[in-house]
């Protein structure tokens, strides 16, 4: 006998493993950098640990801060809880809420979630946490147009961009999602999710040199439970942008055809799996490539509009 | 790729892709900052043209083509790199990062450019027979990078280099529209080339010895 579940319960189910698995993703991507460094590393828990301990600390808020300082954790950390209804985490049909916004959509609320962090760092009065922030909102702005043209591409291929659209159109060929303009969006939309995740070219990840920092840089000045909530949120913000990268552009197979509770339930680990096996690439990319200096981000952020705009322009002419 | 290229449906696709694989190797070529790393690339880029050629005499059972391809393997992934390469060696000078204007810059130029090539083509009521008809947009895309590249760059290895590839996206138009040429004519075209090389070796050569580097930056004085 099958059991069913409500499409509120799939919903849930899809927020509830992005809340709760997101930090082994890291702590896994971590731990796999550090062995391919010949380090041991920390324990694939690790990021568990650390949220725990952080939880448990007292919260210090710097002398001039106001309110924006205490609420821009929180606001990002409910943005990313909004982004999974939206996308295809589990289910490969769309559940009630997942019409609510479209690839743009999503893309608006993460940007929220950036926003509000950027303003509590500048409520800081501190000036690596505001160089940061600064940094962020305007590398933020510059990779922009290559996220907007990879939505086009995926709005000529599919008529639409609702993400559960693209993945239908990724999974119902092979020939389909070996098209060229396929190809060139997913290789854009790759170099997107490396700058927003903070990972080399653009920022390594396990710097403490302020200097160099851009996202990591925002977050200097926040302590105790605000501070776990936006390393619990990063980590949360990047098994997204995996989640949007494996299940709408590469390799959307394994997701629940149904609501059964085994199949939503099997889609679980199916996940999780694909999201290490893409935390292998990113770490393999961190340990072969060297971070580039500030002022050559824009080259990689040229690279990856070009690609994304030459991704428009074959299927526009090309019909894909 | 083999498989993809047996089954007929996906012919389009992959020759898209080898012309794309083209253009952005030319972008790659304009961005690198190494003379050195633009030759490789350069070999890269004919390998992808000769792919190109195979899969179009594959295609449409064209004897000829399979030996314009073997030829193009020879001449433009081996043998030119090879002569360029070695005049770099003897030079025994690098000159790193000649670009006129910034990397972005520069990619936003040409991408501009290559947008403009890809349209005014698109515009044309032009169908070709052989190969998709994107592939003659792509490839005047590539020629115009290939003009910025001459155009951009400031240093003799990295303007012949321009040179070369730009003779690789007259290849793959004249793949698109006439890749029924007799063997002579595209024989030729690739003579052609071998004289170009050969004179362009022979300018590095002197421009080398005279200004003792590669750079065209010194070319406005008067006296050397």
């Amino acid at each position: 006998m099958a059991v069913e579940l409500a499409p509120a319960e799939s919903q849930a189910l899809q927020v509830l493993t992005i809340v709760a698995l997101a930090p082994l993703v890291s702590g896994f991507t971590a731990h796999v950098e550090a062995r391919l460094q010949g380090r041991r590393g920390p324990r694939v828990l690790q990021v568990y640990y650390d949220l725990a301990k952080l939880f448990s600390k007292e919260t210090l808020v710097p002398e001039d801060a106001g309110w924006v300082f205490v609420a821009g954790p929180i606001v990002a950390f409910a943005c990313y809880l909004l982004v999974p209804l939206l996308i295809p985490v589990l289910t490969d049909f769309p559940l009630p809420l997942g019409y609510m916004g479209d690839i743009m959509g999503g893309g608006f609320i993460l940007g929220l979630a950036g926003f509000s962090v950027a303003l509590a760092a500048a409520e800081t009065n501190a000036p690596y946490a505001q160089l940061g922030g600064s940094r962020a909102m305007t590398f933020g702005a510059l990779i922009e147009p290559s996220i907007l043209f990879v939505t086009f591409t995926v709005a000529i291929i599919t008529g639409t961009d609702l993400p559960y659209f693209q993945a239908a159109a990724s999974r119902a060929s092979v020939a389909a999602a070996l098209r060229p303009a396929h190809l060139l969006a997913v290789l854009a939309f790759f170099l997107v999710v490396l700058n927003d995740t903070a990972r080399i070219p653009v920022e390594s990840p396990a710097s403490t040199t302020e200097f160099g920092m851009i996202d990591e840089g925002r977050t200097l000045e926040h302590s105790g439970p605000l501070f776990a909530v936006l390393r619990w949120g990063s980590s949360m913000k990047q098994l997204i942008l995996y989640v949007i990268l494996i299940n709408v552009f590469t390799a959307p197979w394994g997701l629940a055809g149904s609501e059964r509770i085994g199949s939503v339930l099997l889609a679980i680990p199916i996940f999780i799996g694909k999201a290490m096996a893409v935390g292998v690439i990113f770490a393999v990319i961190d340990n072969s490539f060297s971070k580039l200096r500030l002022f050559k981000i824009t080259e990689f952020m040229a690279a990856a509009f070009l690609i994304a705009m030459l991704a428009v322009l074959v299927s526009i002419l090309g019909g894909g | 790729m083999l498989a993809a290229v047996a089954r007929p449906t996906t012919f389009r696709d992959v020759a898209d892709a080898l012309t794309l694989l083209v253009l952005l190797t030319e972008f790659a070529m304009l961005r690198s900052s190494l003379p050195r790393s633009q030759v490789r690339l350069y070999a890269f880029q004919s390998l992808a043209v000769t792919a190109l050629a195979a899969l179009v005499a594959a295609r449409h059972g064209l004897g000829d083509l399979y030996v314009i391809a073997a030829l193009t393997l020879v001449l433009k992934v081996v043998l030119v790199p090879w002569i360029i390469l070695r005049v770099l060696r003897d030079a025994g000078t690098e000159v790193a990062g000649s670009h006129r204007l910034g990397v972005a810059t520069m990619v936003l130029i040409a991408l501009a450019v290559s947008i403009f090539g890809f349209f005014t083509i698109g515009s044309m009521p032009f169908h070709s027979s052989s190969l998709p008809t994107p592939a003659l947009g792509l490839s005047v895309a590539e020629i115009l990078v290939a003009f910025m590249i001459v155009v951009l760059r400031a240093d003799v290895v990295s303007q012949a280099a321009g040179f070369f590839s730009l003779e690789n996206g007259v290849s793959v138009v004249s793949l698109v529209v006439a890749s029924g040429l007799p063997l002579v004519v595209e024989t030729a075209f690739l003579f052609d080339l071998v004289v170009a090389v050969v004179v362009f070796g022979i300018l590095m050569r002197v421009h080398h010895r005279r200004t003792d580097t590669l750079s065209t930056g010194v070319l406005d004085r008067l006296r050397g």
